[in-house]
């Protein structure tokens, strides 16, 4: 199925895959890392000014590293703002994406949360370092092969 | 009872990640000269020995190379160390890794006066269970210390970061726990806190009795 978001997408020309709907009716689109950047300044300038959360998960162990976005459209009056999921996919060896801070300010720190958990590399961060984690440590925890080093606990279960 | 004790081993840890602005200093190792026990540390050994541990930094006592050549290689004990960088200034320089029974620093704390001085990072300092959760002898101290200095030369070329810090103290509890669950250490029966935290002691507890001489019910 597509919406009318692909359909538009397609009539300008842009390169993307749908993904279909979810379960509520969201359109999902799959973007490559190269092209989000002019897709993302484009669909601000559509009318998508709000993102309404960024998140990242980890596909598959070997996998690709995937990169969330859920934009909607904040207007005045409208019951059932339009929403739209772009999906960016990253290789695991070097993920690099590009970073639309400078297009959505609220990309700041979930942005950074992403990088802590899995490493993806967003280009033109200001600040990109770890968030949740210590500035130390070492390894992605959220990557589905990442495994925790044997750190002693406060106390064993008895 | 033992008192708490402490260990200063130095450290071939690269500093090149730690300062970011570039402040690139390799600090050589000084291989301490083995030193036997003198008689007068025995003394202050044996009188510390009385004392009960208190808060953080308990002063603990001089550990000294065996004369047999174990691994142990401690620091020179210094004079005059002052607490040094400990201020706001400083801040966020203070690496350690503090679980119960092991803390480790990465400064030179002088045994007897507790001064922390935090600008020679190249040594680290191990303070081995300050609230007396074990019943610890100067051997199984030793031992200790021995396995922490093989963790340290281990890790030698590591960034120094708290995370490689935890690494390490995570390491020497686990040695902890393998001494208790071989029976060279006990459980501190008078502790202020008793809650076994490394394991309720059970039947079979120390394996060194695996060859059936516990007697069968009659």
């Amino acid at each position: 199925m597509q919406g009318r978001l692909f359909a538009w997408l397609v009539k300008h020309g842009l390169v993307h895959r749908s993904l279909g709907f979810d379960y509520q009716g969201i359109e999902t689109l799959q973007i490559k890392p190269k092209d989000w950047h002019s897709t993302a300044v484009i669909l601000y300038v559509y009318g998508y000014n709000y993102l309404r959360s960024q998140c990242a998960y980890d596909v598959a162990p070997g996998g690709l590293l995937a990169s969330v976005y859920y934009l909607t459209r904040i207007e005045y009056g409208v019951d059932q703002p339009e929403e739209v999921c772009i999906k960016v996919f990253a290789p695991r060896r070097n993920p690099r994406i590009p970073f639309v801070f400078w297009i959505w300010k609220s990309a700041d720190f979930q942005e950074r949360e992403s990088y802590d958990m899995l490493g993806i590399c967003y280009e033109a961060h200001p600040r990109l370092k770890r968030i949740l984690m210590p500035e130390t440590w070492i390894g992605w925890p959220l990557r589905k092969d990442y495994i925790a080093p044997n750190f002693y606990e406060i106390q064993d279960t008895h | 009872m033992a008192a708490s004790s402490s260990y200063m081993a130095s450290t071939k840890f690269s500093m090149l990640g730690w300062l970011g602005k570039g402040n690139k200093f390799s600090k050589s190792n000084s291989n301490s000269s083995p030193s036997t026990i003198s008689a007068q540390q025995q003394a202050q050994v044996q009188e510390q020995e009385d004392m009960k541990a208190q808060e953080a930094a308990a002063p603990g006592q001089e550990k000294a190379k065996q004369p047999e050549g174990t691994r142990l290689r401690p620091v020179e004990p210094q004079v005059n160390v002052k607490s040094k960088n400990m201020s706001r200034e400083y801040g966020g320089q203070w690496l350690s890794s503090a679980t119960r029974h092991v803390r480790i620093y990465a400064a030179y704390i002088d045994p007897v006066t507790c001064e922390f001085d935090q600008s020679q990072m190249d040594k680290l300092t191990l303070i081995l269970d300050p609230t007396n959760e074990f019943v610890w002898t100067s051997e199984t101290c030793n031992k200790v210390y021995a396995c922490f200095q093989e963790l340290v030369d281990h890790y030698e070329g590591a960034p120094l970061t708290e995370y490689t810090l935890r690494l390490i103290g995570s390491d020497v509890e686990h040695y902890i726990r393998k001494l208790l669950y071989d029976g060279e250490i006990k459980y501190n029966m008078n502790a202020r806190v008793l809650n076994f935290s490394m394991g309720k002691p059970r039947i079979m507890f120390n394996n060194n009795n695996l060859d059936g001489e516990v007697p069968d019910a009659q």
